[in-house]
This record gives structure tokens, sequence and C-alpha cells, in this order.
């Protein structure tokens, strides 16, 4: 049989499919995130970048990379960690195992969505109506405190739905920290208040910088026993600018001293987003100064000194992050909150795999049983096998995550494939009198009416749902195009062959 | 030499055949001629009925499906413990979420539980807090997944899926109508994609499925499969110029059956597969396996029929 060129143009758009997908062979680990405020941040390793080797060990895959880490004996010391990644080397000091997370090389650049990769997923609403640039200032500043806060694995971006309604997106991939939530939605106005005056509050304005990652001026102090368990203290350096340092001088210069002369007669009071979280003495020496070093203080409790150290260190952070980055501009809620966890991700996959092979294995017996063929049977196994390798290449290409609504998607695009292929086989059978082509060009239409409405009918999908379900619209619209235009015409020019 | 004897030998056989297939045709043709107005009539009775169904259930429901907490608003809470008693568990939530539901999760190969999910139109952290008392350890991202929708957005999304639905199916109706530019024919392919989903939206309710947002996907993707058998019909019976009227739809029939019987294969075998992994995809193929049925009867009985008045009529029979 000779192959003609529209078999041609399909096999060549698998192959560049296969490319586009393109299974990678590469060993080592591929960094997820790198906290820019450690020292191999500082170094300039950068996410994506795939680890060789650590220390001269090769690194196959983030187990081996774990054991390489863990074998390096801190005890509180610098220890020189080499980096070798497949860009370069990346030589750091550090008393600490590097701050960044890995993951085995993907073997395919096809993505998976968090429904089965395992990861959180907010949809947040401001509250009130926003225009488009209200809601790009949000997502800036979001974004910014995510960084500030070291989770760097994170997309944000605003999505609208068919109504109207404006909302902000937040997709953290893999392990999410607990209070998630509270990172998210908080608005985070930091105020700090002598009476009912405000002497600096959290952002640019008022904070030049904030010290952090630093044990000489921030860190956990003292842990405690109490009532509850246990209790750690935690104290930073916050410098304030010149404008700021003059406020505290002025509130504080109408101040008395209190009974016991050390300190002012009223406190220096924290809040975030109008709660009181902590209450300061102001010691007396700083009556009516310009000082622009203020330390900060808080604490965290846990049933264990461990749990209470952890919560410590978090609530530092939260505070640090929200005087970086300055308050939120609008009260947010989140409306909708997934925490997928990513155990079922690999089972599911497996289940669709069987269940796709098992479907087209199924659908060419039938028809080999129908029509008695083999060549045709095989050309239909062959064009349907063909179609899920392009929606797959295609989506790798457009870096589309497939999640369970695109899987579902092209479950159904396979299936309307083989129903237009049987179409093109029947056509081709009927006995009489039109020529091969006359008969193909009657199936092409038959298929070229069905791809219309098919594609008419998902397009609202697009935009409905604050395009959560785009997924499925997606591939099948890859799906049915594809099928159109390359693996129908081929399908039917093998037919043609095959009658001729 | 040989083989083309044997060629010779094939094509005599083959046409044996069909003079038989011919006969056979000709008397179910009679029967056909005779009794089409009856197969019309059947589908379209089962048609008023659905609506009739559907109209009680929503005087009483508020509602033309039952929604599950994906369109409602609420929460689901997967755990993978594969030695949690269902039956305990379900008997004791219930006392503090009535409305809550327990379902386990099985792996397709071993039929062993994997682990168990709770839906509920309450917020999450009331359910989490009873399941981690219950389980007696502390809920992770390593051993579950949380889903929460606030039941605004739900309701949001239930409206825009309804719109997106009701605009897909405008769409589809104006693209047959400019395909065929005749009406008659053109109303019977969009008349036969409106029973495929009202008699699947029915049955939907009868069997007592809780519909989610896949769910009313599956009904957009029941819409592009319905019309592909209508349009094989109707392109068949107009476009075409061989043969009888009846000829024709035998022919269509043939081939639109196949299709259909090898699309009800092949979402059965997948749905076996994953039916006790995803609810998702398990209510999708379910929906998509309903709809496929009662495309043979709207398709072969009530489109059929129109289009074969609709040709004769024409022709001046």
């Amino acid at each position: 049989m000779k192959i003609g060129i529209r078999t041609w143009i399909l096999i060549i758009a698998i192959l560049i499919s296969i490319l586009a997908i393109r299974p990678s062979f590469n060993s080592g680990v591929l960094v997820k995130s790198v906290d820019m405020n450690s020292s191999i941040g500082n170094e300039g390793l950068k996410a994506g970048e795939i680890i060789k080797s650590v220390n001269g060990v090769e690194v196959k895959d983030k187990e081996a990379y774990a054991q390489a880490i863990s074998s390096i004996d801190f005890n509180g010391t610098e220890k020189k960690i080499i980096i070798v990644t497949e860009k370069g080397e990346y030589i750091s000091l550090t008393a600490e195992a590097p701050k960044i997370t890995v993951d085995d090389v993907p073997k395919t650049k096809i993505q998976t969505g968090l429904d089965l990769r395992g990861g959180a997923r907010a949809l947040v609403q401001p509250e009130g109506q926003i225009n488009e640039a209200q809601l790009n200032d949000l997502i800036a500043v979001s974004r910014n405190r995510f960084n500030v806060f070291g989770l760097s694995d994170v997309n944000i971006r605003g999505v609208s739905d068919l109504s109207g309604n404006k909302f902000m997106l937040v997709e953290v991939a893999g392990a999410s920290p607990d209070d998630l939530e509270n990172l998210i939605s908080q608005q985070g106005k930091f105020e700090a208040k002598v009476g009912n005056q405000t002497v600096f509050e959290g952002g640019k304005r008022d904070i030049s910088d904030v010290c952090r990652n630093d044990a000489s001026c921030a860190g956990v102090q003292s842990c405690f026993p109490s009532s509850t368990g246990y209790g750690c203290n935690f104290a930073f350096t916050v410098y304030l600018t010149e404008e700021a340092a003059n406020k505290h001088a002025g509130i504080t210069g109408n101040l008395s001293l209190d009974d016991t002369g050390q300190y002012l007669s009223d406190k220096l009071y924290l809040y975030v987003d109008d709660k009181e979280v902590d209450s300061l003495l102001i010691s007396a020496n700083l009556k009516g100064r310009a000082t622009t070093q203020i330390s900060i203080q808080g604490s965290g409790s846990g049933t264990t000194q461990q749990e209470a150290l952890d919560n410590a260190k978090v609530s530092m952070n939260k505070l640090q992050t929200i005087l970086i980055t300055g308050s939120l501009p609008y009260k947010l809620n989140i409306v909708k909150l997934d925490t997928i966890s990513p155990n079922l991700g690999s089972d599911f996959i497996r289940a669709i795999i069987y269940a796709g092979i098992a479907a087209i294995v199924l659908v060419s017996i039938i028809v080999f049983v129908r029509y008695r063929k083999f060549k045709s049977s095989l050309a239909l196994l062959f064009t349907s096998f063909s179609e899920l390798i392009i929606i797959l290449g295609v989506a790798a290409f457009i870096r589309w995550n497939l999640d369970l609504p695109s899987i579902a998607g092209i479950l159904a695009t396979i299936g309307t494939g083989v129903d237009q292929q049987i179409v093109i086989l029947d056509e081709a059978k009927s006995l009489k009198v039109s020529s091969a082509k006359e008969k193909m060009k009657r199936a092409l239409f038959i298929i070229m009416s069905a791809y219309f409405t098919s594609l008419v009918s998902l397009l609202p999908l697009y935009w409905a749902g604050a395009g959560l379900f785009k997924g499925f619209a997606i591939t099948t619209i890859i799906g049915i195009t594809s099928g159109m235009l390359i693996s129908r015409p081929a399908f039917a020019e093998m037919i043609r062959k095959g009658e001729e | 030499m040989e083989e083309a004897e044997k060629k010779i030998e094939e094509k005599k056989d083959e046409h044996k055949v069909e003079t038989k297939e011919l006969k056979i045709k000709k008397s179910y043709s009679q029967l056909y001629d005779e009794y089409y107005r009856i197969t019309f009539v059947i589908p379209i009775l089962l048609l008023l009925i659905s609506l009739g169904y559907l109209a009680v259930f929503y005087h009483n429901n508020g509602d033309i499906i039952r929604k599950d907490v994906s369109l409602t608003g609420g929460t689901t809470v997967t755990v993978f413990d594969s030695k949690v008693g269902l039956s305990d568990l379900t008997e004791k939530i219930k006392v503090d979420f009535p409305d809550a539901h327990v379902q386990g999760i099985s792996d397709f190969r071993t039929g062993g539980q994997k682990g168990f999910f709770v839906e509920t139109k309450e917020s999450a952290d009331g359910v989490k807090k009873f399941l981690e008392n219950y389980l007696g350890y502390k809920l992770t991202q390593d051993n579950s997944s949380i889903e929460f929708s606030g039941s605004a957005l739900s309701q949001g999304f239930y409206k825009q899926l309804q719109t997106a639905v009701l605009i897909a199916f405008v769409f589809m109706a104006i693209v047959v109508f400019i395909i065929f530019r005749t009406f008659i024919p053109s109303f019977a392919v969009v008349l036969s994609a409106f029973a495929d989903i009202i008699m699947t939206l029915a049955t939907a309710n009868i069997i007592g499925m809780e519909v989610s947002i896949a769910g009313i996907v599956a009904f957009l993707m029941l819409i592009g499969y319905s019309v592909d058998t209508d349009i094989l019909l109707t392109s068949r019976l107009l476009k075409a110029r061989e043969g009888t009227t009846n000829e024709r739809i035998f022919g269509a029939f043939k081939t639109g059956i196949t299709m259909t019987l090898t699309a009800i294969a092949a979402v059965g075998v997948s749905l076996y597969m994953v039916h006790g992994l995803s609810d998702t995809l398990s209510q999708i193929f379910i929906i998509i396996l309903i709809g496929l049925g009662y495309d043979i009867l709207n398709t072969w009985m009530t489109n059929a029929s129109i289009l074969k008045w609709y040709v004769e009529r024409k022709e001046g029979k």
C-alpha cells in the first residue's frame, strides 16, 4: 500500500507531537523552588535547573538528593556545599541544608493538574466590585507576599466568570502550608499604635527594612512550659523610615513615665487586621527620640516544645511578611479552597490509562468483527492512538495542565473520533455507484458538520465557572480540530487506498 | 491467475449474500412502511412523560436535578484509610451532619477499600474536626484531600453552567440549520438532541443521581454525541441519491448503530475501570451511557420517521 500525502501529514504530526511530549532521559533532580534569601539563592541557583551532584556525590532521584544532603554533618558550623547543575556549579557556605525544594525530573513534558498531582487551590473574591487594574494590583501584592513568605511554587492569576465576577486564583503545587487559608485571605493590615495614634504601619512608607534570616537581629529567643504545653518567644528588629521615626518621637514625647520609671506610661500596641496581637512596653530612654530601630516581639505555642518552636517561627515569618509587603488593598473572602493530596493521583492515572487502552482495543475488536477487515481495523486502531498522541502533544506544547475534566475531554474526543471513522468505513463500503473519492467527500461532509456542532457547543464552557472547567473544552477542541484537519482525512485516505 | 479466480468467486459469494439481504430488507421495508408512524409515537410519548416527570420533580424539589455539593456549595473530604468501617462512620457522622454522605473508594484491580469520602453542605472546618476526632489522627495533605466551595460561588457556577448548556444547545441548533437549510430535517435533529437530554435528565433523577459539575459537563458532551448520528442519518437521506428512502435509512442505521454501540462499549468499559475510584469520571460515563441508549431511540425512531415522512411527501409519494 502506498502512503498518500494525508497519511504523511498525520505521521509528521505524530512525530512533532512526540517531540513536544519529549520523553526525558535526564537523570538528576529538578529544582522546584529556591528561597531567594538563602545562601544558595544568593549564589544564583534558580528553579528549573537540574541538579546532577551534591558535593561530588551523583544524585539520580530525590531520595538520593535527600540522602546526599542528610549525610552532611552541620553540627552548628558552616559547611561548604557544592551543587552542580546542568547549567553550572554553585558553591555556598552554610550552616543549614540548602533552602530549596526538589522533585524527580519529570519523564515527559505533559503536565498534570492539581487534582492529579496534588496541591492547593484557592479562589479568592475581593469584597465589593473591583476593576481589572485593581485586580492586577491585588495579584501583584499577593504574589510579592508569597515570595517574601518563601513559597515560590505558587501560581496566581486573575480570572473572571460569565457573570463578570472577578476572582484571584491561587494555586500552590505540591505540599502547601497548613495555614494557607490565613496567608491568602488575611488582608495583613499591620498597625503599631500608642493610644489611638498610629506610629507606623506595614509596607514601604513606614518600614525601610525588616531583619530576617539573621540570627543577630531576628529569631526565637526562649521556650518555656505553659499551662497548655509549651510557648516560645520570638523577636526581630524593624527599621523605620525617618518619617515614621519622627512620628514615634512626637507621640512618645507626650507620654509620662510609669511607676517604676523604667518604661513609659502607655504601651505600643500591635494590630493585625484591627485585632491586637501584642503590646510592647516602651523603654523610658526612647521617650521623644526619633528611633529608627524597633524590636517586635511575639510568641507561638504548642503541645510539644518542637511544635511551639515551629509555630513561633511561622508566626514570625508571617509578621515579617506583612510588615514588608504591607496591607492588601482589599478585604478578601476565600470562596473555594481545595487541598488535594498527591496520593490518589497515580491511581487515577493508572486507571485512566487502562480504561483508555481497554476502550480502544475493544472498539477495534468490534470494528473487526463488524467489517471483517484486518487492515481497516488496524488503521482505526492506529488513528485512534495517533489522535491521543496529538492531543497530548498539543497539551504539552501549550503547557496545559491535564486535570480530570481535561482527561474526560480526551476520552470523549477519542469516542467521537471512532464514531467518525466508522462513518468513513461505511461510506467506503457502500456498494453503489459513486467513486471512492466522492464517497470520501460525503463522509467528510458529515464529519465537518458534526465538527462544527460539537465545536460551538463547547465554546460556552470556556468561560463558565471562572474557567475551572476550561480543561474539558480545551482538550476536546484540540482533539476534534486535529481530528478534522489531520487524522480523519488521513484515515479516509488509508481506507480509499485500501479499497482501490 | 489463481488469485484472480479466487476474487471472482468471492465476488459471486458477495452477490449471493446481497440478494438474500435484499429480500430480507424488502420484508422489513414493508413492515417499516406500515409501522413507522407508531415508531414515531413511542419516543414522543416517552418524551412527554419525561417532561411531565421533570415538571413534577421541579414542583417538589425546586429544581430539575438533585445537585451534589459541587453545585450547592459544601465540603468533600477524601481520606485514604483502608481500615475504617464505613457503616459505623455513616451512623456517627449523621448525628452531627445529618446531610452527610459517606462513600468508599476502591481499587478496580483488587476491589479492596482504599479510603472513603464524605460530602456535606457544611463548611470544611467542622467536618475536618469531626473526622479527626473519629479517626484519632490529624488530617494532613498526606492522608487526605479537602475540597470546599462556598454556596454563593457554587450556585453561581450552577447558573453559569445552565447558561452554558443553553447557549451550547442554541449554537448547535443554529449550526444544524445552517448545514441543512431546510426546516423540518433540521428541526428533527434538534428535537432528537433535546429528547436525549430530557430523557437522560429524567432517568438520572429516577435513579437518584446527585448531579455534579462534571455531570453537567457530561450533558454538554451528550449534545455532541447525540447530533453525530442524526447528522449522519439526515445527510444520507437528503444528500445521497442512491436507493430508496428505506434503503438509505437502513444503510444509515447500520452505520449509526455501529457508532453508538462501539461508543457504549468504550464508555461502558471505561466506567467499569474507574467506578470505584473517581466519582467525577463515573458520573460523566453513566450520563453518557444513558444518553447514548436514548439516542438509539430518538435517532432511529423519532428522527428517522420524521425524515421518512418528509422525504416521501417531497417526492410526492
